[in-house]
């Protein structure tokens, strides 16, 4: 039951896992989009770290902010951040830039877009420009930060095209989108993230569009060059199995915020937050009668317009307590006995 | 790419047969023979004709033959440039159509080109400052245009042109230009008699292009290959005219082919107006004055003009998407 403050956190974030060698650190993040229906608060205060050469996989249900999350630190999300930091810090440098300070569109931000950080989307069938050929697409990046030489940028785009894994790179550079399948894109798509050896790859649901046999193969393919290339990756989910393939460590999000965060099997052997403990009980295994209901976590995510007071889970939660839940936000703290296992939960204050 | 255009130029060449069949059907159509309205004429103007210049008459228009082989004669001629001798005024038809046809084409020509060059850049901005003031004023501005009929606009410019700006109205050319060989100032003459004409006959379709493109490159930038186009750190005017523009263009382009023969056939009032000698008010005689040569010829040479196009849109079409291509 320790409650760490940190120095750059604020009244809602407790605890802070404090590393030296994080490629990322986002500190009490909130975005909020201004709709004619209303304002949505899709970030409420989301901070977390990426530690250097390690994969941290962000899972949570629909609608739960992890988009968002990645857009932001890509500065491409479409609401507006309203406070919060999220400090970058690029290969052999000890200089921390906060993003959040640096201009949408300005040259140091897409200096450090697809350079230092890049990002692969959830659909590989539309995240390819028809109109180009995929070899195009990707010396695109490759003369933007990297070289000015035409040629050079083909060899290194051909080059990158056989790292993962296309039979007869060549070829594949000088063909369109449309004439590839869609896990034949989505190796594209990590060719064109890879390309400028980034320091920190941002992917959204980068499998969830593809068949099994695809997915293991692309997941094997990721960590394989995560393994070379020494990316930090921050894999964004909401399959579990997928997690435990791809993940060192992994932070659950509920509406706008992180509500624990631990390593992979930590939070599989133990996890403390309710909603993880649901989250991982709907998960099918193997050896569980056939038939038997798998469990589903009750009630429904609340409207995003509106804001719920107290712990934003307890009207779901089987464990809330009846005065505290409903009224106090929790605060985020370590789990006993850890320094690494954080949750954000009544139970454990 | 060559396989594609040898396909569709043997498309045309066979719908431009279909086409030339319905036209001379046309010419046909009204009652009695077109030998019999000759006839008339030259008996009208005077003297008796003797049957043996009646009969050559008649092998010269082959009325006595079957329907195709009247067609075969007839488009054999056309081939050459002989499209038959308007009743009318007993003038080739081909010498009243050609410098008509040439006046329409430009004039259509460069009516598009202004409609293109105005409603894609217009259409991008309106775009990209969505629900900002200027986009609210050119939504405005393109409702006008599209609701203002034609001529009123080509009234209304035409009065102000004379009386504001004192410019010459009417016709192609001043009297003192009208016959003498082209310079600076012939030319300059010419685009101050024409500029009416070409903003009136431009501004319905720039305005609809206009929303058309602000519409399209509204759902383009939606798509997820913006991002990835963002996402490398190209710069913003990059990820717009590179990346979605060029994918938000195809109706743009496919419009093309039916834009063209529309100009030409939406001018007639404008021309009839403005009193340009192009190929609308030849062909609203023509059809009044049941010339049918005239009409029909015209109506062929609008038909292919409509195929050109279709031809020069589907090209443009495959060099900007690669999947036209490929198909
Ligand atoms: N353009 C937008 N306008 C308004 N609200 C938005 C917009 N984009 C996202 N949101 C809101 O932001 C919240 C988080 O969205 P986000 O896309 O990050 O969810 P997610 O966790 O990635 O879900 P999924 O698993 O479905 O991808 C959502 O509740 C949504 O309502
Ligand atoms: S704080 Fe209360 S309501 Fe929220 S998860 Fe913990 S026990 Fe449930
Ligand atoms: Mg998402």
């Amino acid at each position: 039951m320790t409650n760490v403050a940190t120095g750059a956190g604020t009244a809602t974030t407790g605890a802070q896992i404090i590393s030296e060698d994080d490629v990322v650190r986002v500190e009490d993040l909130r975005l909020s989009f201004y709709t004619t229906l209303g304002v949505v608060r899709a970030l409420n205060g989301v901070s977390f770290n990426i530690p250097r050469g390690k994969v941290l996989g962000v899972v949570g249900e629909s609608g739960c902010g992890k988009s968002q999350t990645g857009l932001s630190i890509m500065q491409l999300t479409p609401g507006r951040i309203e406070g919060g930091r999220i400090l970058f810090r690029e290969f052999n440098t000890s200089e921390e830039i906060d993003i959040v300070k640096l201009d949408k569109n300005g040259p140091e931000m897409r200096k450090i877009r697809g350079n230092h950080i890049s990002m692969i989307f959830q659909e590989p069938m539309t995240s390819l420009n028809p109109c180009y050929t995929v070899g195009h697409q990707i010396e695109e990046a490759i003369l933007l930060h990297q070289t000015q030489d035409k040629a050079e940028a083909r060899r290194r785009a051909v080059d990158i095209l056989r790292k993962v894994g296309m039979p007869n790179p060549e070829r594949i550079a000088d063909s369109y989108p449309h004439q590839l399948s869609g896990g034949m894109r989505q190796r594209a798509m990590i060719a064109m993230a890879l390309s400028c050896t980034p320091t920190l790859l941002i992917a959204d649901e980068p499998t969830t569009a593809l068949d099994v046999t695809t997915e293991a193969q692309i997941l094997d393919l990721m960590r394989e060059l995560q393994h070379e290339i020494g990316t930090s990756i921050m894999f964004i989910t909401h399959n579990m199995g997928v997690v435990a393939q791809m993940c060192d460590e992994v932070a659950v999000m509920y509406l706008g915020r992180i509500i624990e965060r631990a390593a992979v099997d930590d939070m599989f052997y133990d996890p403390k937050h309710p909603y993880t403990i649901s989250l991982l009980r709907s998960i099918p295994r193997l050896g569980v009668a056939r038939g038997q209901k798998l469990e589903s976590i009750k009630g429904t995510v609340p409207d995003p317009y509106s804001t719920v007071p107290g712990c934003p889970f307890h009207p779901r939660c089987p464990a809330a307590i009846p005065g505290l839940c409903d009224t106090v936000m929790p605060d985020e703290v370590f789990v006993a006995g850890s320094r690494t296992h954080t949750v954000r939960c009544h139970l454990y204050t | 790419m060559l396989n594609f255009i040898a396909r569709r130029l043997v498309n045309m060449f066979f719908l431009l047969i279909v086409v030339s069949f319905v036209g001379f059907w046309i010419i046909q159509l009204p009652p009695g023979s077109i030998l019999d309205v000759q006839i008339q004429r030259l008996r009208m103007q005077g003297g008796n004709l003797p049957e043996s210049m009646i009969q050559a008459l008649r092998d010269r228009y082959g009325v006595d033959d079957p329907f195709y082989i009247q067609y075969w004669k007839w488009i054999s001629r056309s081939l050459q440039g002989d499209f038959g001798t308007s009743f009318e005024t007993d003038q080739k038809v081909a010498e009243r159509i050609y410098n008509r046809l040439g006046i329409s084409f430009g004039l259509s020509l460069t009516a598009l080109l202004f409609t293109w060059l105005v409603a894609i850049p217009i259409g991008v901005y309106s775009a990209t400052h969505r629900y900002t003031w200027p986009d609210y004023i050119i939504t405005f501005v393109q409702f006008l245009g599209l609701s203002i009929p034609g001529f009123l606009l080509a009234l209304v410019l035409l009065i102000m042109a004379s009386r504001l700006w004192d410019q010459p109205i009417g016709g192609l050319f001043s009297p003192q230009y009208a016959d003498a060989p082209w310079s600076l100032a012939k030319l300059w003459d010419f685009i101050r008699h024409v500029w009416i004409a070409v903003v009136v006959l431009a501004i319905g379709a720039t305005a609809g292009l206009t929303r058309v493109m602000r519409a399209n490159l509204l759902d383009v930038l939606n798509m997820q290959y913006i991002q990835t186009a963002r996402a490398k750190g190209l710069k913003e005017s990059t990820v717009i005219w590179k990346h979605a523009v060029r994918n938000a263009i195809h109706p743009l382009v496919m419009s093309l082919g039916t834009l063209l023969p529309a100009l030409v056939v939406g001018e007639t009032l404008i021309a009839i107006i403005l009193s340009l000698p192009t190929i609308g008010p030849l062909y609203l005689d023509a059809l009044r004055s049941q010339d049918m040569y005239l009409a029909g010829t015209i109506l062929v040479m609008l038909s292919a003009l409509l195929l050109i196009g279709n031809l020069i849109a589907d090209l443009l079409l495959a060099w900007v998407d690669p999947r036209v291509r490929l198909e």
